[in-house]
């Protein structure tokens, strides 16, 4: 349906069209068809590859309908479809979680300080929310704002949870831009909720040099009260923190953290802990040293009840999000509740983030005391025992092992005395515990790995929000061209496929080679367990600034916005382009001209999907790791064979460039050492100056060389002249370009696919 | 045609969701008998061919055996071309996993060495829960070729698995029989 006048009156009174910051664009709070033009073009270039997960569709009760092949469902749906429909459903999951969030945040932070309550960033940030700016055509200036545009994020996923039923949508392209749609709201529901904590809460910003703080399971003091928030909601940790301070109690109690709760948390406060990633929850809470857990919501390991009771430690769960079928006491007294926690071991859900915070301090202050015998993890003798029933035969544990990693081996190796395997095992471990549940010997595995594994405590950079105008002035003309080679993040979760030093390996990789690295959420955690000879991680090694050759830790998977924001920010302060309510013109901009690329090495949760997919129509490519094959769906060039015809900006006419630039906009690559090629791959853009191609190529052939062992294999792709070929590598290049007859190809300064599809926005506005 | 549902594969994340499962080649003459009938082959080489032992060997001599052999095509996909060059081999392509096999999902892509698509492709090392999902892409989306999926794991997929083989010993057998038997059974009018 078109929208109406009332529609358009409506969007106009919310996004205050008579502020008159920016003329208002083509798509203001547009609808889920308004960008499906630009999805489609998208499209055209980067079809979509599915890998089934599953051949069934088990969604309605026509079925179970078996697809395989060429079959259709009852409904006639085919294989497809299927899967571009379950990827809209998982994108409206992980888009849900975060406005979900979001909208939390912000009626808790409206009820504390009031709707006109204003965001102010700090002296070094002046366009506040990007995302928003672009996406709305709203220009948020109160907390009220940032309702608003959840709001809108609510408004649209109606409709499109709705595309999902039985018999709507029926063609896998449009359920591809639908999960577009649902990416992008992702990103406003994502820069709202921070935008939100950092005023609320006062977070870092405006500043790039935020403390560094401990992390890694051995920084928890065990010997103090120790309370573990687990989750992504700061809220109610950040209530601990307070009531701590309020009561003199911060250097008697332990606060530390598993996921993004704890890097939030640290934000707002730099004497928390960070205990570490996902990966990390079931391996730290069965050490019972815990003596509260604390659960909020998103990626919260669903066991945890029963892990809590078997360590015996208390349990407060603080959401509504997972109520774990315990009794709701926000309502009662404080003194009841404490006694029912304390007193009678009872689990309980508090609803109310003060009480749930005074009653998580007395009773990890109050058990505490009675639970030292139950804080200490297995000795090596006791390990040996416990081991000693594995025959190493079996490999029940190995088959369930969703990391497909060889635990029987190491646990048979730990009944002989020999810690070393396991311990390595630990690095791979993603903390499922399936190889328990499988054991038929039942070994606890999990609690052989804590007398195994390295307790090395590591040094992580608090979340600095968002990047800086000031920053984007600096380094906007050299992305452009080309001379700064790209801007990486590193996102998403931890289920990496081989050792969790992988992340900090490729990020170390890419700084040294000069690029912008950015990492949010699990990554950032994961990145900072890795030492050097000196004991430094990479947040130690590296300048925090958003520059060459920079390690940025932007905060949690929320802050993930200020990276997309980033993109934008080039468009809008360096290029001066108009953002407002211009979404395609923006996108084209970032697919053309910025050299980012997004990260999910160790992708599992539908969070991490949404994210993926709206960066992708934004225009930035990202590169999953091994796992991210199970999303089920790709967005892949069939490279040199695809037609790369855009247009040239400054003459309007149509030009076949010839070359694969970004090469895909959604790829899953095998090993570390494929992924760092690739990522080198992905920062290319039509839009480099010769120099600019230069500096990325001398990037791409020197990672080739060291990881390959020759030159790349498709370097003739991306050499569009021989002023792009790197001074050091020319004499080797150019004879290769002859052995494989390369023909130059053009070189354009304003590329744009703005004209090559039916759009509102008309070529010359990519020219300013 | 489908076939009976193969037994759960090695791993459980890579149990079958479906009513196709891959045919079970439990001898390696017969092996030997699907690979020598195949017109234009190719072999998929994933990076676990670098670094996975069997007996005194690692896995890609035996598959660079299987592959020479029978004049076989390769594609190195993820570094395993720095490997194969060690070895004195230059694989005919090189793309990771995912390329490769979204060009094998166009039935007019003329294939590694120019000359058409491929109609059997054969897959070693692959990481096996990604090799599950390449292998479910082309089982849905490449009716032109067949996949077999020469792995101990086994993969319910592929269009051709190997049963799982646990013992270490008895997949070396597997792979030194395939070897010898290359080329020398007739294929199967």
């Amino acid at each position: 349906m078109r929208k109406g006048k009332m529609k358009e009156e409506e969007i106009k009174k919310t996004i205050k069209t008579e502020d008159g910051w920016e003329p208002v664009g083509p798509t203001p709070m547009p609808s889920l068809t308004d960008l499906r033009n630009w999805d489609f073009r998208l499209l055209q270039t980067y079809e979509p590859f599915y890998a089934p997960f599953c051949d069934l569709c088990c969604l309605c009760t026509f079925g179970k309908c078996d697809l395989t092949e060429d079959r259709k469902g009852a409904c006639g749906i085919d294989i497809a479809t299927q899967q571009a429909r379950w990827i809209l459903i998982c994108c409206l999951m992980g888009t849900a979680a975060h406005g979900a969030h979001g909208r939390h945040m912000i009626d808790y932070l409206i009820e504390k300080h009031g709707e006109d309550f204003k965001i102010d960033l700090g002296s070094q940030v002046n366009v506040e929310a990007p995302i928003i700016r672009t996406v709305l055509g709203l220009k948020p200036e109160t907390l009220g704002d940032l309702k608003k545009a959840i709001a809108y994020v609510e408004d649209e996923m109606i409709h499109l949870v709705s595309a999902t039923h039985m018999g709507q949508e029926g063609n896998y392209k449009d359920f591809e831009s639908k999960a577009f749609h649902a990416g992008m709201l992702d990103h406003v529901a994502l820069e709202a909720a921070d935008i939100a904590q950092i005023v609320g809460f006062g977070y870092p910003t405006s500043v790039a040099d935020t403390p560094l703080v401990d992390l890694g399971w051995s920084s928890v003091n065990q010997e103090k009260p120790t309370i573990v928030v687990v989750g992504h909601n700061a809220l109610v940790a950040n209530s601990i923190v307070d009531y701590l301070r309020q009561n003199g109690l911060n250097d008697q109690v332990e606060l530390a953290g598993l996921c993004c709760t704890a890097l939030d948390m640290t934000r707002y406060d730099k004497g928390a802990k960070v205990i570490g990633p996902l990966s990390r929850q079931r391996f730290f809470l069965k050490t019972g040293y815990a003596d509260v857990i604390v659960t909020d919501e998103q990626c919260v390991v669903t066991d945890i009840p029963q892990m809590a009771k078997d360590a015996g430690a208390a349990l407060v769960a603080v959401s509504d999000k997972i109520c774990y079928g315990l009794p709701n006491c926000s309502e009662k007294d404080v003194d009841q509740v404490f006694k029912m926690v304390v007193d009678e071991e009872q689990q309980v859900l508090i609803l109310d983030a003060d009480k749930a915070a005074e009653i998580a301090v007395r009773a990890a202050m109050a058990l505490a005391p009675k639970r030292r015998e139950l804080k200490k993890i297995l000795t090596k003798e006791e390990a040996t025992k416990l081991a000693a029933k594995c025959r190493g035969t079996c490999e029940a544990c190995n088959r369930a092992c969703a990391n497909l990693l060889p635990i029987n081996n190491a646990v048979f190796k730990t009944a002989q005395g020999d810690f070393t395997d396991l311990g390595k095992l630990f690095l791979r471990c993603i903390g499922c515990a399936k190889c328990e549940e499988a054991c038929v010997n039942g070994i606890p595995i999990l609690k052989l790995m804590q007398t195994a594994a390295d307790g090395d405590t590591y040094k992580i950079r608090t979340g600095r929000g968002p990047i800086h105008d000031v920053e984007i002035r600096k380094v906007g003309s050299p992305i452009v061209l080309g001379t700064i080679p790209g801007v990486v993040l590193f996102a998403g979760c931890s289920n990496f496929p081989q050792d969790i030093y992988d992340v900090a390996w490729l990020a170390e990789e890419l700084a040294r080679r000069k690029y912008i690295v950015c990492l949010s959420g699990c990554s950032a955690m994961a990145a900072a367990m890795s030492k050097d000879e000196e004991g430094r991680t990479i947040y130690e090694k590296f300048p925090p600034e958003f520059d060459a050759g920079c390690i940025v830790n932007v905060g949690s998977c929320v802050s993930n916005a200020h990276v997309v924001g980033a993109a934008i920010k080039i468009a809008n302060i360096f290029a001066t382009l108009p953002n407002r309510a211009n979404f395609e013109l923006i996108s084209d901009y970032i697919l053309n001209r910025v050299g980012a690329c997004g990260v999910v090495w160790g992708p599992y949760s539908q969070k991490a999907l949404a994210i993926g997919t709206g960066a992708v129509r934004w225009g930035i490519p990202v590169v999953l790791g091994p796992h991210g094959s199970k999303y089920r769906r790709l967005f892949m060039s069939k490279k040199e064979l695809d037609d790369w015809t855009v247009i040239n900006g400054r003459t309007a006419e149509l030009v076949d460039t010839k070359e694969p630039t970004p090469e895909h906009m959604m790829v899953v690559t095998e090993t570390k050492e494929r992924a760092l090629i690739t990522i080198i791959k992905q920062c290319f853009r039509r839009n480099d100056t010769p120099p600019g191609r230069g500096i990325k190529l001398n990037s791409y052939i020197s990672a080739y060389k060291q990881l390959i062992g020759t030159l790349p294999d498709d370097l003739q792709n991306f050499v569009r002249t021989e002023k792009d070929i790197p001074i050091v590598y020319k004499r080797e290049v150019i004879s290769y370009l002859k052995e494989i007859g390369w023909q130059p190809k053009p070189v354009l300064s304003l590329p744009t696919i703005i004209g090559t599809y039916d759009t509102k926005v008309p070529i010359e506005a990519t020219i300013k | 045609m489908a076939t009976e549902i193969m037994t759960h594969p090695y791993y459980k994340v890579n149990v079958l969701t479906g009513s196709k499962g891959a045919r079970i080649i439990t001898e390696p003459e017969e092996a030997a008998r699907i690979i020598d009938k195949a017109k234009t082959p190719l072999y998929v080489f994933g990076a676990e061919v670098i670094d996975t032992p069997v007996g005194d060997k690692l896995l890609i001599d035996y598959a660079l055996q299987i592959a020479q052999s029978r004049d076989i095509p390769i594609c190195a996909t993820a570094h395993v071309k720095r490997k194969m060059l060690e070895l004195q081999v230059t694989p005919d392509s090189v793309y990771d996993i995912i390329e490769i096999v979204h060009f094998l999902k166009d039935k007019d892509w003329t294939g590694v060495r120019g000359q058409g698509q491929h109609d059997l492709v054969l897959f070693t090392g692959v990481r096996c829960d990604l090799a599950e999902r390449g292998l479910a892409t082309l089982k849905h989306f490449a009716p032109h070729l067949k996949t077999f999926a020469i792995c101990r794991r086994s993969h319910p997929n592929a269009d051709y698995a190997v049963p799982i083989i646990a013992k270490g010993g008895k997949w070396q057998e597997y792979l030194a029989a395939l070897v010898k038997t290359l080329g020398t059974v007739t294929p199967a009018a």
